[in-house]
């Protein structure tokens, strides 16, 4: 084989690799409304989870939810057990109760599974007496799009 | 097996690269303080790759390999005059300046009428390739160990091989190295670039585990931590700082009752731990005990079969 035939072959194989990934089969995308509420005792928040088809904003039914956190900025050394949500009585939500270690910027990771499998991620700022959008969050929506 | 577990399992799988990472330089005897840089560097190429190229997952992560190497051998040559205090500050600096490029960092693009991509300090999410391709938990669990077996594979080959003796050599005496007629910049060069790699594949691994990341994640602790594996777990050999993780995580996870006053517990117990072990649990030592005791054990087994 001659030097620019095993290029070609080299650049085939390449391509292979790189793209055999993109050969997705079409899957449901979610997205989430994230409300939590303390609930009087320290560091526990009762929060409500709205789940939407991420394209068409239909309620997702028939999926079984669990909610974990981590802090952003030391995911490893401040987390919180996963505890499954319950249904709640709104199309699409979800109920669940949260503990956490501290207050702070807390990303909490929610894991779809049953119907739709996915996991969405919500950075939310959680204050002793409200909780609202992450510090990094309440900047302005970033206008480096391409 | 449980969820929970397999995510704390796949935490302690994804971190071991980030300890080999820092072992490696350690072998050299040098501190860095900055392979957080390289995990996040490896992270976001991945997760560009994948989220925002359609690449596959092994592609991205060999893309990711190849940023951390890239990334390490960069900042190595320039700090290769530099020694102990002064390279731990610098890796340190150059740390935190890539912890704040990535703040900085814009790149999304419009994919199913959504933006997807890393959006600065709002972080890069939806690296949801494991979701796309209907990987399980399990199925990545046995990718991450699958990787990291062949890693410490090729840090034991590398223990036994000419290189690993020179990194050793170097690590005690660079003079005495150079004497010796081994080629220390070129050699520390190497490393740093190896080291690079092996955190660029664990980022990687950790984006597509977490199907998030933000700068915020690839602080200084992160990097403490890398640093505290290997001296915790033993600098001896390269299950040393897979020990260290072993317990890092293990310990945490038990203390769990104790809520936020947890780190507090475990710096503790760090502390009590290096004043009786300095260089670790498996330090040299212990290691050339345990391999002689295997060796007679080794010994009877084939003289009595």
């Amino acid at each position: 084989m001659t030097g620019a035939g095993r290029f070609q072959l080299f650049a085939a194989l390449a391509f292979a690799v790189c793209f055999a990934g993109a050969l997705h089969a079409a899957e449901v995308r979610a997205k989430a409304d994230v409300t939590c509420q303390p609930t009087g005792t320290p560091l526990q928040y009762d929060c409500t989870i709205r789940l939407l088809h991420a394209r068409t904003n239909e309620p997702l039914s028939d999926v079984a939810l669990t909610v974990g956190a981590n802090m952003p900025s030391m995911p490893l050394a401040h987390n919180v057990r996963p505890v499954k949500a319950t249904v709640g009585t709104a199309p699409g939500t979800h109920e669940a109760r949260i503990e956490l270690e501290m207050l702070g910027d807390w990303a909490l990771r929610l894991d779809l599974t049953g119907k739709v499998r996915d996991r969405v991620v919500k950075v939310l700022r959680f204050e002793r007496d409200s909780v609202g959008p992450a510090t990094a969050a309440a900047k302005p929506p970033s206008q480096h799009k391409h | 097996m449980d969820d929970y577990l397999i995510g704390v399992l796949s935490n302690i799988g994804v971190l071991s690269f980030l300890a080999l990472s820092a072992y490696l330089l350690l072998l050299t005897g040098e501190i860095s303080f900055g392979q957080q840089a390289f995990f996040a560097i490896g992270g976001y190429a991945a997760g560009v790759a994948t989220a925002l190229w359609g690449w596959s997952l092994t592609a991205a992560l060999v893309w990711g390999a190849a940023t951390g190497a890239a990334a390490a051998v960069l900042v190595g040559v320039p700090t290769l005059r530099l020694h102990g205090l002064y390279f731990a500050i610098a890796t340190l600096a150059f740390a935190e300046m890539v912890r704040l490029l990535f703040e900085l960092f814009h790149y999304q693009i419009r994919i199913a009428g959504e933006w997807v991509g890393p959006d600065g300090s709002d972080g890069f999410r939806n690296i949801r390739y494991i979701f796309e391709n209907d990987v399980g938990p399990v199925q990545f669990l046995v990718l991450i160990y699958g990787l990291l077996a062949a890693a410490v594979a090729g840090f034991m080959l590398l223990e036994r091989s000419h290189l690993g003796v020179s990194f050793r050599m170097i690590g005690e005496d660079e003079v005495l190295a150079e004497m010796h007629g081994v080629a220390v910049a070129r050699y520390k060069v190497l490393a740093a670039g190896l080291a690079g790699a092996i955190a660029g594949i664990g980022g990687g691994l950790y984006a597509h585990l977490t199907t998030y990341i933000e700068p915020r994640i690839f602080d200084v602790m992160l990097g403490v931590h890398s640093l505290a594996y290997g001296l915790i777990g033993g600098l001896g050999t390269a299950f040393g700082p897979l020990l260290g993780v072993l317990i890092d995580i293990g310990v945490l996870e038990s203390i769990r009752t104790l809520a936020g006053y947890r780190m507090i517990v475990f710096g503790g117990l760090v502390a009590v731990l290096l004043i009786f072990r300095p260089r670790g649990l498996l330090d040299e030592i212990v290691v050339h005990q345990i391999g002689r005791a295997w060796r007679r054990v080794w010994g009877w087994i084939w003289r009595s079969a």
